[in-house]
């Protein structure tokens, strides 16, 4: 652990040292990770499991030693709390979003269709998902002897079963399976001490990321009872979602008349080039000298420059779900995230245009202390819907559940273009909200008695 | 006619008011409209009215309410509005422990027309079995009816419209002239006629640059 951390960030007085690792610190460049999750069938033996992997469990921020580069993080659903036997006051002073879970909210955040929780692979959405564990580290055998200490824990521990288990990667290409860079942006927090990847961002409130603290309203996030319990824990959608990237290319190959135009195309609906330089900044060609440079790559905001969208539509992934200082309906700086995306399975080679079969995607953790103001806003109002930039009904173009009727506007001169028919890049695959207890807190699950 | 525009809150006057030549589209004459309660902003205005309920009569209300929200009384409803085209919204809401009952509304042009044109449609109708559970209530039809209004009606304070140089006639046509548009720019005709030498001259006046502009985004 860090010590200093938390007494030098401006007075604020974040508790960084008890705020676990994987909740605030940017993923690794490059990364290898795993999720495992565990269900407890008996809450003594939940309690001994976590006895056993707290300090396993990492917190506070980076050291300059690479050796502890390499973290593991403990997540609980509902379901999970109730498992460890944690009292029915405290379960029920959880926010409404995550009590329901996940599935639950599949309507509103758009999961229909093929992505519909009746077709979400088990044990997603069934209520047996209790503990998600995940590993992160840019460093193989680090990884490795972290999962080690992981493991010998929870298959020591009868009574705790592992249900399901991902690794995730890093592409060679260090790009997602779509072929773009990601892992880009990280929001500015105050008083954390880790800088954000926009130098334009002004600092936002560490509540909207950590319990216990004002959030940009003034006020305290909501936070379960009792208080050692909430503070210093945040809330994480967990996501698994199967990226269809012979049917991106197929779309991207049929709207346009040459490799040139194609790449433009593909640019516009995420809002990047695949080097990850920002359209707003590269409105022509790719920019690789740029997006390897950590000052320039998120150095920029939209409304001085491309209020219209000449350069980045409104309607690009990226600029919808994180619209800066955008003209839009309401205050972006309410609704922003952590968003932690790794990738999950085999590329499909370059030049594929038809489906191997092969599941690919990305497992992505989307980290807040308002499960409904941020994911699930984010959700509904900017990645399934466009009034808010004006273009009721027109959805994200490459996250959104479009189901083969999508459309999407890309500004242009003389005339606006519009794409129709579009299908669904990305399907749904299973998801659960689960709760990121601070260190303390975690003991306090461990020591609950009866 | 240029919109009759005001700053919010401002005392309500109607065009007729200004100029005797214009009149209402149904009802009485002009002349004879009295000073209507209620405030304006631009070319619409708002009415709210607020009445007791019979001691007793709430739930028969709600199911009167919810029977006008179901789906062949809607369709009559929206069919009925579109025939009026003056309604902008409308709610219907009881409160105070079901004891009260308020109808809150926005419409264009002069309150008497918007009385008028309502009783003689299905909304009359519906007004009569809403309104039948108010104290006092007389009737749509009886002359009095619109005294009853103004003597239950709580003007607004403050009143302000997002759009208050548009009707819903306006709104409407908007609507349908953005769709066409929309469905011009999709067209491969149409890029091919602004590549066109021919059409340069058109392309560059003011007013179709203003059109394009719109086009862009």
């Amino acid at each position: 652990m860090n010590a200093t951390a938390s007494s030098s960030a401006a007075g604020v007085g974040v508790e960084i040292d008890d705020v676990q690792s994987g909740a605030l610190r940017p993923r690794p460049v490059p990364y290898e990770g795993k999720f495992v999750f565990l269900r407890v069938d008996d809450r003594h033996a939940g309690r001994a499991l976590l006895r056993r992997l707290l300090p396993v469990t990492a917190g506070g921020l980076p050291g300059v030693d690479r050796s502890q580069d390499a973290w593991v993080a403990l997540a609980f659903t509902y379901q999970g709390l109730e498992a460890l036997g944690v009292p029915q006051e405290s379960l029920d002073s959880f926010p409404r979003a995550f009590r329901e879970g996940m599935a639950a909210r599949a309507e509103l955040i758009g999961d229909v269709g093929e992505s519909a929780p009746a077709h979400w692979e088990a044990p997603f959405g069934t209520g047996d998902i209790h503990i998600a564990l995940s590993a992160l580290s840019s460093d193989t055998a680090q990884l490795d002897k972290e999962l080690e200490r992981a493991r010998v824990a929870y298959e020591d521990t009868p009574g705790v079963q592992v249900i399901w288990q991902q690794e995730v990667h890093q592409l060679p290409t260090g790009r997602t399976t779509f072929g773009f860079r990601d892992g880009i942006s990280h929001p500015n927090i105050e008083g954390v001490g880790l800088p954000g990847s926009n130098p334009q961002e002004a600092p936002i409130k560490a509540g909207e990321f950590i319990l216990g603290y004002p959030d940009e309203t003034g006020n305290l996030p909501p936070m379960p009872s009792p208080d050692v319990l909430g503070r210093n824990g945040t809330y994480a959608a967990v996501r698994k979602v199967h990226t269809n990237v012979a049917a991106w290319r197929r779309y991207l190959r049929a709207n346009s008349s040459g490799a040139e135009e194609e790449a433009l195309l593909a640019a516009k609906m995420v809002g990047r080039w695949p080097s990850g330089a920002p359209l707003t900044l590269a409105p022509e060609h790719d920019d690789p000298e740029l997006a390897a440079d950590p000052h320039r790559i998120n150095n920029f905001l939209y409304r001085e420059n491309d209020d219209r969208g000449y350069r980045c539509p409104a309607g690009a992934h990226i600029r919808r779900t994180n619209p800066r200082d955008s003209t839009i309906i309401g205050d972006a700086r309410m609704h922003r995230l952590i968003r932690r995306g790794t990738t999950y399975g085999p590329p499909l080679p370059e030049g594929v245009l038809e489906d191997d079969g092969a599941d690919r995607g990305l497992v992505g953790v989307f980290l807040g202390a308002h499960l409904e103001r941020q994911f699930e806003f984010i959700k509904a109002e900017w990645v399934n819907d466009g009034n808010f930039i004006g273009y009721p009904g027109e959805k994200d173009p490459v996250a959104g559940h479009h189901g083969g009727t999508g459309s999407v506007t890309i500004p242009e001169k003389p005339v606006r273009r519009r794409l129709q028919n579009l299908p669904s890049f990305v399907v749904t695959r299973g998801g659960e909200y689960c709760f990121v207890p601070g260190l303390r807190a975690l003991r306090w699950l461990a020591e609950l008695e009866d | 006619m240029a919109p009759h525009i005001r700053a919010p809150g401002d005392p309500q006057t109607y065009p007729w008011q200004e100029n005797l030549t214009m009149t209402a589209t149904t009802g009485a004459t002009p002349s004879a409209h009295p000073e209507r309660p209620g405030r304006s902003d631009g070319v619409c205005g708002e009415f709210t009215v607020i009445t007791k309920i019979k001691p007793g009569h709430a739930d028969a209300l709600r199911e009167d309410l919810a029977m006008l929200a179901s789906g062949s009384a809607d369709a009559k409803s929206r069919a009925a509005l579109h025939q009026i085209g003056t309604l902008h919204d409308a709610r219907h809401v009881i409160f105070d422990n079901d004891t009260r009952f308020m109808f809150a509304s926005v419409f264009d042009g002069t309150w008497d027309t918007y009385i008028d044109d309502f009783a003689q449609t299905v909304i009359g109708a519906n007004f009569d079995k809403v309104f039948s559970h108010s104290e006092g209530f007389p009737g749509v039809a009886d002359p009095g009816v619109k005294d009853w209004f103004v003597a239950h009606q709580a003007p607004a304070g403050v009143f302000v419209s997002s759009y208050p140089d548009l009707t819903v006639q306006q709104i409407w046509k908007d609507q349908r002239v953005e769709e066409a548009f929309e469905a011009v720019l999709d067209t491969a005709e149409f890029r091919a006629a602004l590549d066109n030498p021919a059409n340069a001259e058109l392309l560059a006046t003011p007013a179709f640059q203003k059109l394009l502009e719109e086009a862009s985004a």
